[in-house]
């Protein structure tokens, strides 16, 4: 098991170098933010001045060494368009994308339960048909064009939530709600399936032969044992909520990692690029790394070497 | 001695005017609400003009403005300026008693290490370029007196120093700086304005507060706070403005009566924008060399129809390639209506045969948006449109604007076009801007016109207004009747307010919103 | 017909059916031509609403081109698009999956690490660097979506392979010395299949989507082409004051993607109930 997750550790480095090299260089395929730093009429001169205070003049092997050297150490460098450390960008946006992952997967999960245990008990007549419409219409809407008739109906027509911004309790609503429902398919049908699979297993058998009522059965046995694997993909939707959420951030104007990319790319920002695709990608390996350690917990079967 | 008592008694008087609202104190927040902030850079020097709005209040500059741009002896730190007779040393008098927000008193020094700074290898503001090739040396004979000698006689300094241009007016404070680094401003500005910084959130929003005492510029500041918060989904704004999360939001053309029925006032800032249209540099191997060819693809657009039903009747059909309107008074230009582009694709047709291409030719349009350019991609098919019924076959090429912009620095793609919303300004900022696309020395340059070049240096020299007035007029004459652009509207730009601000002129500054008149209670 | 195939939805079945006919016949189809402008009469609400007519019985857009027409043509670029990204992707991701399950040394470390590494990029992000870096142009949009999806395939793939290659008759196999090619084509992928076909079937409508979220950043497949989610996407500037712009292409979307959906659903039921977390 040591070995396992030593390896798995290497591993996951090695990941996140793949991962730095393919950003570091893609991030500068998209152009050249000098042009949008500088103004309109600066001259060559102006051109190869800027570049030499930015660091951009460097061979890009250099840049490399130096980006990896210093990210290490927690300096990611100065932002080329805001002009302030890398770190604090990712200090005031951070804590908001876990934030509002945390409350959208929470929310997630309030409404897969009875929406699964629903289309489990019911298996294949309307109701698990219904609940399975229900949940995919998140998938199937648009995001964006979901969290712009919320906002237009709940915040513009009733009033009764706040339209976008950082704030209370009031602020995640509706932006929650959002992303909640996008993931809740994924949640809803793996809760239904594995409730199935409980509910089929020898010892509900054996509860339902002791003359359990089939609801104790579902809530009290069958459940408990239903929400590991759910437990172990929340890990990986949590993670999928945190660098996805880019296009609700920008709907509901949620500060995020995912706006902040987004603004980064368009400005051609290459060390907040780096930065948060770094950062988020650590959030994945670390989600995708437990998963793989509670599946050797849970399935004997696999054997990583 | 006569002419200090006047002033002093002037003071006096002011300063009770003063003295009656101190009472009142700074109450409530008012709340902006835009889809960019640009950079979001609190270095004035660092920044760029587009963040203007939102530095001034916090920052002084030497010379002030009016809402409508004339400069002013009141909004600025400096209350008087004089040029020597040969126009080649500038005298600025500065205000007496006005302190930084950190208490440190501001002088000569400190507005002698602002526009060094300003002119510095760091600085990225859109004129720098220029006060480097004029300015000599800066004297500070006096604490509140400042002279700046420049190289060649000009009567441009004032004007390029003031609020109407870009941020190498605003006024830092040199011990701060000195003693915090260079790069304390972009974390901890410090200026001289009746706002100080509170608070900044990258991607969410900018807090100014308001300073203790009563501020020259606007008397004790109206509003606690000032916040600009960014929110780039329209319908986000609008349903905010109505909640009451915000008092002041930028519209689209589209929304705004919708937005005027539901109860609130529409400010609109008239002109406030010319979208020009140009082509990516060299275009000497395209047919975009005949004259005739640039004027048939100018006259296949029906900017009547553009203006009434893209920008739902907010815009006005523009005819001379960088003739911002508000300009034209200085330099007492008019649009004749010979020099109006008639809708007329016959004849554009016809000039298209003439100049050999009977068939049309291929040719590549950028599109992309623009800050308070929502329709800049309609606005590019809509052109595309225009262009296929005379025969000219355009292609979109839907790029960001950054992309865009490297396309048309490193004149990759000759011959296609491009286009901005370049903000309406004076005269000074139209030459200005007008030398940043002609100047062959610039990357932007995207035209090749000797005689347009010889007009443009001539500006600077000149020292006689009505001849630099001439030069400007005969100027934007070229441009047009050679057909050196694509002028398609003046766009006129809507904000929505609530009640805190429904009276307010925005005034017609670019890249400024004259919050001053919202902040202040002065008379 | 055994028990699952008497449940096979009828009515995602049909919709799906119905669409694919649309997209080959959309030339017959449409009404209009699809690229035509007439900015006079942009915004002419539904034919049943005031102002309406039935030469646009879907009413235009904000260039006055036929709405119906554009959502007619708009289902050929949408389906080719999820179609033809998916199909690249699978191809793809399943021969990473197959060989790096496969050779689980060397070969499938580095294979598996690159996979990792692109399932950590966040995914809008990659397709949003990639469209920005070549432009949004239709197969620039079908390459950026595929890039992050085959790490998908790969990974799934992998996971069955690696168990696969414990059971008996591939341990058989190599005892018999079967060549490593034939025994991932023989043995490995049909084994492999109908989890490919699950996967297939659930990812084109996830493929539309995340289509239209590139549109909404400005980095889809670009006007003029008709495609939902770029109509969706422009629409949603006009939601209050032209609602049918952005809500019948969102009506196909949500058909569409809801019919595929549903469909590969009964597809993982019928064929792999095991692979429930995708």
């Amino acid at each position: 098991m040591r070995r396992f997750v030593l390896t798995r550790i290497v591993q996951s480095v090695v990941t996140l170098l793949v991962l730095s090299l393919m950003v570091f260089l893609l991030a500068r395929a998209t152009g050249d933010p000098l042009s949008l730093v500088l103004p309109l009429g600066a001259t060559q001169e102006d051109y190869e001045n800027a570049r030499h205070y930015l660091g951009l003049d460097l061979p890009l092997s250099v840049q490399y060494v130096k980006f990896i050297a210093n990210a290490v150490r927690g300096d990611f460098g100065i932002s080329l368009r805001v002009r302030r450390p890398v770190v604090d960008l990712l200090w005031e946006r951070f804590p908001n994308s876990l934030a509002l992952a945390a409350v959208s997967m929470a929310l997630s999960l309030a409404l897969a339960f009875p929406l699964g245990v629903l289309a489990a008990v019911h298996r294949d007549r309307a109701l698990d048909r219904a609940a399975k419409i229900v949940a995919t219409l998140g998938q199937a809407l648009p995001t964006f064009w979901l969290g712009i008739v919320l906002i237009e109906v709940v915040a513009g027509r009733l009033q009764w939530l706040p339209a976008g911004g950082t704030g209370d309790l009031s602020h995640y609503v509706m932006p929650a709600f959002t992303l909640a429902w996008f993931v809740l398919a994924g949640i809803m049908r793996l809760l239904r399936s594995s409730l199935l699979e409980v509910l089929d297993s020898d010892f509900v058998r054996t509860a339902r032969a002791k003359g359990v009522p089939e609801a104790g059965v579902v809530w009290r046995h069958a459940l408990r044992n239903a929400l590991i694997p759910v437990v172990t993909f929340a890990g990986v939707y949590f993670a999928i909520l945190v660098t996805t959420a880019i296009v609700v951030e920008t709907v509901f104007a949620w500060p995020g990692m995912g706006r902040l990319a987004y603004e980064a790319i368009t400005a051609r920002d290459f060390p907040v690029i780096q930065a948060v695709v770094l950062v988020t990608a650590l959030v994945v390996v670390v989600a995708n790394f437990t998963v793989d350690l509670l599946y050797v917990y849970l399935d004997p079967r696999i054997r990583y070497g | 001695m006569k002419r200090h008592l006047s002033r002093a008694a002037w003071l006096l008087l002011l300063s009770l005017a003063v003295v009656t609202p101190v009472a009142a104190q700074p109450a409530g927040e008012l709340t902006v609400a835009l889809s960019s902030l640009s950079t979001e850079t609190l270095d004035p020097v660092l920044g760029g003009h587009i963040g203007k709005f939102y530095l001034s209040l916090m920052f002084d500059y030497l010379v002030g403005v009016t809402p409508t741009g004339q400069l002013s002896r009141d909004g600025g730190i400096a209350w008087r300026w004089e040029a020597s007779p040969d126009s080649t040393r500038w005298t600025f008098h500065l205000r007496k008693g006005v302190k930084f927000h950190n208490g440190d008193e501001l002088t000569s020094e400190d507005v002698k290490f602002s526009i060094t700074r300003a002119m510095g290898k760091r600085s990225t503001t859109g004129y720098a370029g220029t006060l480097r090739q004029l300015v000599k040396d800066i004297e500070t004979p006096a604490p509140d007196r400042v002279v700046i000698v420049t190289k060649e006689p000009t009567v441009i300094i004032p004007s390029y120093l003031s609020r109407v241009l870009s941020t190498e007016g605003m006024i830092l404070p040199k011990k701060y700086l000195e003693s915090k680094g260079d790069d304390v401003l972009v974390r901890a500005p410090v200026g001289s304005g009746p706002y100080r910084f509170a608070e900044q959130v990258s991607g969410s929003h900018i807090k100014v507060e308001a300073v203790p005492a009563p501020h020259w510029r606007v008397g004790v500041p109206r509003f606690k706070t000032v916040t600009f918060k960014i929110v780039p989904e329209e319908t986000t704004r609008i349903a905010m403005l109505r909640r009451g999360e915000a008092d002041i939001v930028e519209v689209s053309r589209d929304r705004m009566r919708e937005v005027q029925q539901a109860g609130f006032t529409i400010h609109v800032r008239k002109e406030d924008a010319h979208i020009d249209g140009w082509w990516i540099q060299p275009w000497d191997q395209t047919p975009l060399r005949d004259k005739r060819v640039r004027e048939a693809l100018n006259l296949a657009l029906d900017r009547r129809e553009i203006a009434a039903t893209i920008f739902g009747g907010m815009a006005e059909p523009a005819s001379v390639p960088f003739g911002l309107s508000w300009a034209f008074p200085d330099i007492k230009f008019k649009i004749t209506p010979d020099l109006v582009y008639a809708f007329d694709p016959n004849r554009a047709k016809k000039l298209l045969a003439d100049a050999g291409y009977g068939n049309g030719f291929t040719t590549d349009i950028y599109a992309f948006q623009l800050p308070g350019l929502s329709e800049g991609k309609t606005l590019a098919e809509a052109i595309a449109g225009y262009w296929q019924k005379i025969g000219v076959q355009a292609r979109l090429v839907p790029v960001d604007y950054p992309a865009f912009r490297k396309a048309w620095f490193d004149r990759s793609a000759p011959g296609a076009l491009g286009y901005y919303n370049v903000a309406n300004r004076d005269w000074i900022g139209t030459y200005a801007i007008v030398e940043k696309y002609t100047h062959p020395s610039n990357k932007s340059a995207s035209m090749r016109d000797p005689e347009i070049d010889a007009m443009v240096e001539a500006v600077l020299h000149q020292t006689d207004r009505e001849r630099v007035n001439a030069l400007i007029r005969n100027i934007l004459v070229r441009l047009r009747t050679e057909h050196l652009g694509l002028p398609v509207v003046y766009l006129h730009t809507p904000y929505a307010a609530s009640k805190k601000a429904a009276k307010w002129n925005p005034g017609t500054v670019m890249y400024e919103l004259n919050l001053d008149e919202l902040v202040s209670t002065k008379p | 017909m055994t028990g699952p195939m008497r449940r096979l939805p009828v009515g995602p079945a049909l919709v799906i059916v119905l669409f694919v006919l649309v997209a080959i016949f959309a030339d017959v189809l449409s009404p209009d031509d699809p690229y035509e402008q007439h900015l006079r009469a942009r915004f002419t609400p539904p034919a049943w609403l005031a102002g309406g007519s039935w030469q646009h019985p879907l009413g235009t857009d904000r260039l006055g081109r036929d709405l119906l027409s554009r959502i007619i043509y708009g289902t050929r670029v949408s389906l080719a698009a999820g179609v033809v990204t998916v199909a690249v992707s699978a191809l793809a991701g399943a021969g990473i999956g197959l060989l790096a399950g496969y050779h689980r040394g060397r070969v499938g470390g580095v294979l598996m690490r690159a996979t990792d590494a692109t399932l950590a990029f966040p995914i809008i992000l990659l397709a949003l660097v990639l469209a920005v870096t070549m432009g949004p142009r239709f197969l620039n949009v079908v390459i950026a979506i595929a890039v992050i999806l085959w790490a998908r395939y790969a990974r799934v793939i992998y996971g069955e392979v690696v168990s696969l290659m414990e059971r008996d008759f591939i341990t058989m196999a190599r005892a018999m010395g079967c060549s490593a090619l034939r025994i991932i084509a023989v043995h490995l992928f049909p084994n492999t299949a109908h989890t490919l076909i699950v996967l297939v079937s659930l990812q084109i409508g996830y493929v539309i989507i995340v289509e239209a979220a590139l549109s909404f950043l400005g980095a889809g497949i670009p006007p003029p082409t008709p495609a939902w989610g770029s109509m969706v996407a422009e629409g949603r500037e006009f939601v209050t004051s032209a609602w049918w712009v952005s809500f019948f292409p969102g009506v196909a979307i949500l058909l569409v993607v809801l019919a595929f959906n549903l469909f590969g659903d009964w597809l993982r039921d019928v064929l792999d109930p095991k692979l429930r977390q995708l």
